[in-house]
């Protein structure tokens, strides 16, 4: 196949409107942006307790932690697609092949990241934010914006990693999606499925709009940090 | 003699089998200064951080006037009364104006309230020209200068200082020392660890030496103060166990 017939069929399809590939796209944005949504506080919470607080087990939830960023996205879908299904402890529940499936399997896919970055940010923060915010009488809470405020960096940086894997992930969408059109099939199990029918053209498309989505998302996230970013 | 703001009974620090810090006791009267001096490592920075809350240290026992305090489990309402400002001031990322207005707003002082009392401490500190500027651009003078307008316009009865002049060209260092000089002389207690001889020389500071993590017991008692001085304290806590203290404060000659 020709690969500049292709790439030009590719932006064709992208200029004249055509409503599948957008529907594609729309849902890929949707799922993603919204698992980013939930997860996002949850996890920042989670790795600013984890930089500050002491007790029990804090170390092996940092190591598990750490474990999880590996995990395959694959047997994240394995494992919900077996809670979800029928039979499955939360079956009654019907989510399987449904967006909010996909919505639950990214959020499980963001977190440890999110997590993780945000850890090491916070850990790496000045020691003076805390002493400072804390001599300055400020509550727990203060203290907790303050010091996330001050390495907003670092936390941005967990968001754009974590966005960037779940908008991308294909295993669990496909598992726990079920890559159904018009409704659970987003940009990766689109092009994964184009490509096995040799419509390389649609492939090539998605692909691109894929790229486009991340650099749109993290500009944007970079423009909203503002001062205090890149130097 | 008045009682005292603050009383420390056997504090003792040790990281490992090192002590860095092991003094028998420590008064601090209010409307009283210190100057905490002792060679680097001798433990002021230690000393200062346990009375803040910063670090924990084995201790008898700590009354905040007259009423047993747990520094370990620092009250959230003594972090109100006692501020420790860094060697190296940290300046949050925002405004000047922020910086200073950052205490203020944790107390829940109200905007109107609090840009009253930010323009004013602006103009304590001569550092009205730079309210608007990003804090952290600021020289190491002017951010010494921040700090003590962000620490003093809280008001709190207790300021600990690290080294404010370590550090800092001439120029900066006196705009510091006359803004220590003008902290001695209000209300508040203020224990200065420095080197800084111009400091340690203010009229009315008292001199505490620390040796070795060790208060230096040179003798000298704090003299006998004003019986018209505003004591925070009644009478009634002159019996407290720190009368019986021996004075570790070295009047400065």
């Amino acid at each position: 196949m020709d690969w500049l017939t292709t790439t030009r069929k590719a932006f064709a399809l992208l200029f004249t409107g055509d409503a599948d590939l957008w529907t594609i796209i729309f849902v890929s944005l949707k799922v993603s942006l919204l698992a980013m949504l939930f997860a996002t506080p949850l996890a920042i919470g989670i790795g600013y307790l984890l930089a500050t607080a002491s007790f029990r087990g804090r170390k092996l939830l940092i190591h598990l932690n750490q474990g999880l960023l590996a995990s395959p996205t694959v047997v994240i879908g394995l494992l919900l697609y077996l809670l979800l299904s029928r039979q499955g402890v939360f079956g009654s529940l019907h989510l399987l092949f449904t967006r909010r499936a996909m919505i639950l399997g990214q959020i499980i896919i963001a977190l440890p990241v999110l997590v993780a970055f945000t850890l090491s940010a916070v850990q790496g923060a000045d020691p003076r934010v805390q002493e400072t915010s804390l001599s300055l009488g400020a509550g727990q809470l203060r203290t907790a914006v303050t010091t996330l405020t001050e390495v907003r960096f670092g936390v941005m940086a967990a968001v754009f990693s974590a966005f960037g894997r779940v908008v991308s992930e294909i295993g669990c969408s496909l598992m726990v999606g079920g890559n159904i059109a018009g409704f659970t099939r987003n940009i990766p199990t689109a092009i994964a499925l184009e490509t096995s029918k040799g419509e390389f053209a649609e492939g090539i498309a998605l692909g691109f709009m894929l790229l486009a989505v991340a650099l749109i998302v993290n500009f944007s996230l970079a423009f909203l940090q503002g001062e205090g970013g890149l130097k | 003699m008045n009682a005292p703001l603050f009383v420390i009974e056997k504090i003792r620090k040790q990281f490992g089998a090192r002590v860095v810090l092991d003094v028998g006791g420590l008064a601090l009267h209010a409307g009283q200064s210190y100057a905490l001096t002792g060679d680097n490592g001798a433990g002021k920075t230690t000393l200062l951080r346990v009375i803040a809350g910063l670090e924990s240290a084995q201790l008898a026992r700590a009354l905040y006037r007259g009423l047993a305090v747990n520094l370990c489990a620092y009250p959230e309402w003594l972090r109100r009364d006692v501020i420790y400002v860094h060697q190296h001031p940290y300046l949050f990322r925002t405004s000047v104006k922020d910086n200073i207005g950052y205490g203020l707003k944790a107390r829940g002082a109200p905007y109107r309230e609090r840009e009253l009392l930010v323009q004013e401490a602006v103009r304590w500190a001569r550092v009205e020209h730079l309210i608007d500027s990003p804090a952290h651009k600021l020289s190491a003078g002017e951010k010494q200068r921040v700090a003590l307008a962000r620490a003093r316009v809280l008001k709190p009865r207790l300021f600990l200082l690290d080294e404010p002049t370590a550090n800092l060209d001439a120029e900066s260092r006196q705009q510091v020392v006359t803004l220590i000089r003008d902290l001695c002389d209000s209300d508040g207690v203020a224990v200065i660890a420095c080197h800084d001889q111009e400091i340690i020389q203010l009229p009315g500071i008292y001199r505490l030496h620390l040796q070795a993590g060790q208060i230096d017991h040179r003798g000298g008692q704090l003299p006998a103060r004003d019986p018209s001085d505003r004591s925070p304290l009644g009478a009634s806590a002159a019996s407290t166990p720190a009368e019986s203290l021996k004075w570790q404060a070295v009047a400065n000659d």
